[in-house]
């Protein structure tokens, strides 16, 4: 994707908005001053080195963490001071690192808790509108199992790809994928850039956490870059693979001789 | 394409929100799936059956039997759906009971009007309960319901001027609308089978229902559910209220069966009890419920000589039950069940 496009795709609406916000763990600075938007229709990558505030930052946007300081803004609303469930039917969605999946119960409950968070959210939405959703989200993630089984039937990738699957089909304004992809193989991750690509259809802005380089560089339009807890870098992907200052932060500095 | 088409059959059926086709109750004998359909068929011809058979006197222990399972139905609703255990479903029943009690003995309420309003009362007072309640979590949570149980059968021994206090209120009419006066043992039987199978259809539909799903998702990752729109104290609260409304219905059936009732029957070992047939029979399904409410209340019945034994028997009987069948004789049947089919393959 050249610039002009990436400037296209800046034209349309801003979703989310960070605005200066901080966390402290104790002593640990999780996140400092951390500001940066979000729009319809782009794929936001987060990239930094273990540690350095990423999941934390999505905890925060979710509201599973409280912020100290700062504001998270959807569409021009304040949902700073929202617990979690209000933040979810405004439209925040999101995956965890390790599947959050309903141990106890079948596929097709887990399947349905995004169906039902998308018909709380618009009432209108009709049940075959989210059927032919459901049916091209199962063809694209290839989940063909028999779906009263438990969830103890799925493989390790295939409950991440139920979990994206649960997650889009709550029609998101805001898409947070906590490493989507980490132990996944390579047929899976072409699923998991499927789903991604029909969330932007459906106008989603996505914040995608990705430690793979060439999948970052392929799905992300910007990347924005996390190292302790502070944004270094943010750019599109050509931009910030010659960052010096990203380089820093994942191979170190290099010493004079 | 083509390889999809028979799940997302089972998507169409099992969820009413997507499926179009067919009755409500069509759906719902569907969802059901055909062995469990025809084993409900038949219990419920046995349960029809049962008191041609027997005694006036076990009648009436299969009365007392059932209406436990009610109690225990909600702790199915409350702890098997919801994940939130309770020491207090047996106050809750006490309260449905002394409502319909106080209404048909003071207020000269008619029978029916009073069974209402037991159900409403014990669903309201368990809703605003909690409210309280719900702002702790897990053993905490668990421990103050204990504190409520003995808060409540302590109102029952010593409101003198509300429950009867140690007296407790006799003279309850029994059941009736109209002219019509379910008087005989087995008159309240298949009364109170009545009301068991439809708080039986009830929460099975519930089961089904996207606040069914709520519960679930709260039981299973609160995080998670909270992620998806949930909201955990108002939704475990409705499941609070939902068991409060069963557990009224149960009481306001003692109340009827009885036409007596004090404190000593709505006590913490009562509560426990519930929580040991669940757990006995499974929580993962009402059946798990029935079976366990089944056993727990007929044994003491045919084993009679061995009375003494009894709760030695209880406690060593859960102590392994919980080392062999974690799940329950319900989930571990299921296991058993799966395991020799694949095996036949």
């Amino acid at each position: 994707m050249t610039s002009l496009e990436v400037d296209a795709v800046r034209q349309t609406k801003t979703v989310l908005k960070l605005d200066k916000v901080c966390k402290r763990f104790g002593g640990v600075i999780a996140a400092k001053d951390i500001s940066f938007e979000m729009f319809a229709g782009e794929v936001l990558g987060l990239i930094g080195p273990n540690g350095a505030g990423k999941s934390t930052l999505i905890n925060l946007i979710t509201g599973v963490y409280r912020v100290d300081e700062g504001n998270i803004l959807v569409e021009d609303t304040d949902i700073t001071r929202l617990p979690a469930h209000t933040r979810a039917l405004k439209g925040i969605t999101r995956t965890f690192q390790h599947p959050h999946l309903l141990q106890r119960s079948n596929i097709a409950t887990n399947i349905y808790l995004g169906t039902d968070l998308a018909r709380k959210k618009k009432n209108h939405i009709q049940a075959s509108q989210q059927q032919e959703l459901l049916d091209r989200l199962l063809q694209v993630s290839g989940l063909n199992q028999d779906f009263s089984e438990g969830i103890g039937k799925l493989s390790y990738g295939e409950q991440k790809l139920l979990e994206t699957v649960r997650a889009v089909l709550s029609r998101p304004k805001v898409l947070l994928l906590d490493e989507p992809a980490a132990g996944l193989n390579q047929k899976e991750l072409e699923k998991v850039e499927a789903l991604v690509q029909i969330a932007l259809e459906m106008d989603a802005a996505v914040l995608f956490i990705e430690h793979r380089m060439d999948l970052v560089m392929s799905v992300c339009h910007r990347i924005a870059v996390l190292n302790f807890g502070n944004l270094i870098a943010e750019g599109t992907p050509i931009q910030i693979q010659d960052d010096p200052v990203v380089i820093e932060a994942y191979l170190g500095r290099k010493r004079d001789a | 394409m083509k390889k999809n088409i028979p799940n997302l059959y089972v998507i169409s059926t099992t969820n009413q929100a997507t499926h179009t086709g067919g009755g409500f109750l069509t759906r719902q004998i569907k969802g059901l799936g055909r062995s469990s359909a025809i084993t409900s068929a038949l219990l419920m011809l046995v349960a029809m059956l049962a008191p041609l058979a027997v005694s006036h006197y076990f009648i009436r222990v299969l009365c007392l039997t059932i209406i436990t399972y009610m109690c225990v139905l909600s702790l199915y609703v409350l702890f098997g759906m919801c994940g939130q255990s309770s020491f207090m479903q047996c106050g809750l029943w006490g309260v449905g009971a002394y409502i319909t009690a106080l209404l048909t003995t003071r207020l000269h309420v008619p029978p029916i009007i009073a069974m209402l309003g037991s159900m409403a009362g014990t669903g309201l007072f368990a809703f605003l309960i909690g409210l309280v309640l719900f702002r702790l979590k897990r053993y905490y949570y668990a421990f103050s319901t204990i504190g409520m149980m003995m808060v409540l059968n302590g109102l029952f021994l010593n409101w003198t001027a509300g429950t009867g206090g140690a007296l407790g209120i006799s003279d309850i009419p029994p059941f009736g609308i109209g002219p019509f006066q379910v008087r005989s043992g087995m008159a309240n039987y298949y009364l109170i089978l009545a009301f068991a199978t439809g708080a039986t259809v009830m929460v099975w539909m519930l089961y089904r229902s996207s606040l069914g799903r709520s519960f679930m998702a709260i039981r299973d990752n609160e995080t998670a559910a909270n992620c998806m729109g949930i909201n955990s104290l108002i939704t475990k609260d409705i499941a609070f209220a939902l068991s409060g409304i069963l557990c009224g219905a149960a009481g306001a059936l003692f109340s009827f069966l009885s036409g007596y009732i004090s404190s000593t029957s709505f006590i913490l070992s009562t509560s426990q009890l519930y929580l040991v047939i669940i757990m006995l029979g499974g929580t993962s399904s009402p059946a798990g419920a029935l079976v366990g409410s089944l056993i727990i209340t007929l044994l003491p019945e045919w084993f009679r000589p061995l009375k003494d034994y009894m709760m030695l028997m209880y406690g060593m009987g859960i102590m392994g039950l919980m080392i062999v069948l974690p799940e329950g004789l319900i989930g571990g049947g299921k296991d058993l069940y799966d395991k020799f089919r694949s095996r036949r393959r």
